[in-house]
């Protein structure tokens, strides 16, 4: 592309629609600035030939602004950083490593292993209950120590504020570095002992002798050097893009479909103080992630044994036995429920908080019905509900082909 | 040394870019509005069992968020608004510091000013559902099916009676209530609805200074609200008032009380 051509393209895309879903949709002026000058940076650093790393390569080709499309009554600000906008090629690639085992840092066939390990496309990116190699629903890693956590909803992550895990410690408030984003995970989860348990070097060593992938990562990030840092960049890029907007209650709000009688019977208990009084904690009508990915002591116990809750994020007492809300969306798929995954079937989910909760001093006061152990609805009331829960299945987000296993990888192989 | 060069340029490029302090007031004075919370006199300290509302009951404060809106200064029988920014709606959390300084942008032209007033929560034209997608206002989402809109205030309390021998939740929201045809809050029965949004006045008869800031200091005096006039009585709202429309006419009734302010330029 000419240069004069390609200047007016650039411009064109700050200036232009797709900016508002770039650099404008990121939170507060010093948020915008700093995307438009990493973007800026970038372009300088296409355009200056004198500033390649190497002067005989050829300048990469600008990757290509991804949009995302946000659904009715989504919210507008997206959770990207400024230092990793989304790329189509971004995206592309990050898709590739989802679903490559080799992100182990191993080659032989029973030493691979990747996010696709357990986040399964049919199991809305969770392993589910019943898979041969999960049968409980436990995801454990390579060397098979089990993770401390069941898993979490892998839906709506671009709207992911107040941190990521259970209990928040990937934030951009943890003082560690490293320990702040999406993009954090991928360093986190190769390494990490009830992962993969693998080694960061050996794995971008991997990747860089591997046909196709240093020319992908030239093209999403200018540089054919492959590195974790710019691994986690594409992954993180590929998950946010998992958006799932489209179950039939997602379709009712928009006024494309009429729920049924137990449906609507149980919208109004999910959004009632005096019935089912869910939508506190996880949203609903003016909320559609159905989470406020806030954390909340929501009275499985009153005594705690968990290492891993909240408070070993805030130090807060208040915070023991605390965890994040989950999105609601795609229950259906993702049994066990709970972080530690105690409850296998939503019938279990909808017993406990309808007679089984109990007090402690750090119960959310959210959970106002304590003094009676739940909620208490009838049987038909509890069948309503839960009808009202599975409206919130999107079987699009499981059969979405762009999400899915990539028919073969840079390669060739498959 | 090119590299060095391309770095020089491009910071070059921005240096001019960042923005000055705007500290020339041309005679006008400027307004922040600093929140401040209280509770028997003293500041309010949360997640402590130290209160005693007028019913006998302890009672600590675990959260507390609420919207004001439409601030307006009066002088001389005329009205001037002030927008600040998102349209004049400020959210405060208690516990967030940087929502309990808003700062507007308005210059305002010096003198005496007969009145201060805000709405507490939203009124009817601007508590519109799906207004606010995005949080923190997002979570103040108020269900449609009890008239839709936004919580005015959420303060969730942990209460007890005397002896400490009850300890329950208790969530004292406030918002758009409900008239109910049966004698149960049952949804279905419902009749119509009541905006319960109330204006405040929070000073009169003050003066807005030029060429400097002027803070206004609002105070909400957290135990007004179960106090008085109307003595608030927790058991006789299961759980919490946001079905319960005498429940919360009896919080708004005190809540009108719970507001003082002063100003400092």
């Amino acid at each position: 592309m000419p240069l004069k051509k390609l200047v007016i393209s650039r411009i064109q895309f700050f200036r232009g629609r797709t900016v508002s879903r770039a650099c404008l949709m990121f939170k507060g002026k010093t948020g915008r600035l700093t995307c438009f000058m990493g973007w800026m940076a970038w372009l300088l650093m296409m355009l200056t030939p004198g500033c390649n790393k190497n002067p005989g390569e050829p300048a990469a080709a600008l990757p290509t602004p991804y949009t995302i499309t946000i659904p009715r009554y989504f919210p507008g600000n997206l959770d990207i950083p400024a230092d990793n906008p989304m790329t189509v090629e971004g995206v592309t690639l990050g898709r590739y490593l989802f679903y490559d085992g080799r992100l182990s840092g191993r080659t032989q066939p029973d030493s691979l292993m990747c996010c696709a390990t357990c986040h399964v496309q049919a199991h809305s990116f969770e392993c589910g209950i019943g898979d041969p190699r999960f049968p409980d629903g436990h995801p454990y890693g390579l060397t098979g120590i089990y993770t401390a956590h069941f898993m979490m909803p892998m839906i709506n992550l671009v709207w992911t504020n107040h941190g990521y895990l259970w209990n928040g410690l990937v934030a951009p408030e943890n003082p560690l570095a490293g320990v702040k984003t999406l993009e954090d995970l991928a360093w986190i989860v190769i390494t990490s002992p009830s992962e993969i348990h693998g080694d960061t070097a050996k794995v971008a060593a991997l990747f860089q002798t591997i046909p196709g992938y240093p020319a992908l990562f030239k093209k999403a990030f200018g540089s054919d050097h492959v590195t974790v840092r710019n691994m986690g960049r594409a992954l993180a890029q590929f998950i946010r893009t998992l958006i799932s907007g489209d179950s039939r209650f997602d379709r009712f709000l928009r006024g494309e479909y009429q729920l049924t009688n137990a449906e609507r019977s149980g919208y109004v208990l999910f959004m009632t103080e005096q019935g089912g009084d869910c939508f506190h904690c996880h949203g609903g009508d003016g909320n559609p992630l159905f989470t406020t990915n806030l954390y909340y002591n929501n009275g499985k116990d009153s005594v705690f044994s968990d290492p891993g809750d909240r408070r070993s994020v805030t130090d807060n007492p208040l915070d023991l036995g605390a965890y994040k809300a989950p999105t609601l969306r795609n229950l259906a798929f993702r049994a066990p429920y709970m972080h530690d995954g105690r409850f296998k079937t939503l019938d279990e989910v909808l017993a406990f908080y309808n007679a089984q909760l109990v007090w402690s001093p750090s119960i959310s006061p959210l959970m106002h019905h304590i003094g009676t152990h739940g909620v208490h609805l009838t049987p038909p009331q509890l069948s309503d509900l839960k009808a009202f829960l599975l409206s919130l299945t999107d079987s699009s987000f499981v059969s979405n082909p762009a999400f899915s296993k990539p028919s073969s990888f840079p390669d060739g192989s498959k | 040394m090119k590299n060095l060069c391309c770095l020089a340029v491009f910071l070059a490029m921005f240096a001019g870019c960042e923005k000055k302090p705007d500290t020339v007031y041309h005679g006008y004075g400027k307004l922040q509005i600093a929140f401040h919370h209280a509770a028997e006199g003293n500041p309010l300290q949360f997640d402590t069992m130290i209160y005693h509302s007028a019913a006998m009951y302890n009672y600590k404060v675990a959260d507390l968020q609420y919207i004001i809106s439409g601030v307006t200064l009066y002088r001389n029988g005329g009205e001037f608004v002030l927008p600040g920014t998102g349209g004049g709606i400020h959210y405060v959390d208690a516990r967030i510091p940087s929502t309990r300084l808003w700062v507007t942008d308005q210059s305002i032209a010096p003198g005496t000013f007969d009145s201060l007033s805000f709405t507490f929560g939203l009124n009817a034209a601007e508590n519109l559902s799906n207004r606010f997608p995005d949080p923190p206002l997002r979570d103040m989402a108020w269900p449609d099916i009890l008239g839709g809109g936004y919580h005015y205030m959420k303060m969730n309390l942990v209460y007890g009676n005397s002896s400490g021998t009850v300890i329950e939740p208790f969530m004292f929201h406030l918002g758009i209530g409900q008239l109910y045809s049966s004698s149960l809050p049952n949804p279905d029965s419902i009749t119509g609805y009541v905006q319960n949004f109330f204006r405040v006045t929070l000073l009169k008869r003050f003066i807005i200074a030029g060429s400097r800031i002027n803070t206004i200091n609002c105070t909400m005096q957290v135990d007004h609200w179960f106090d008085g006039p109307e003595s608030f009585n927790f058991d006789d709202y299961p759980g919490g008032i946001m079905q319960s429309q005498p429940g919360m006419q009896k919080a708004c009734a005190n809540g009108r009380k719970a507001f003082s302010g002063t100003i400092s330029n």
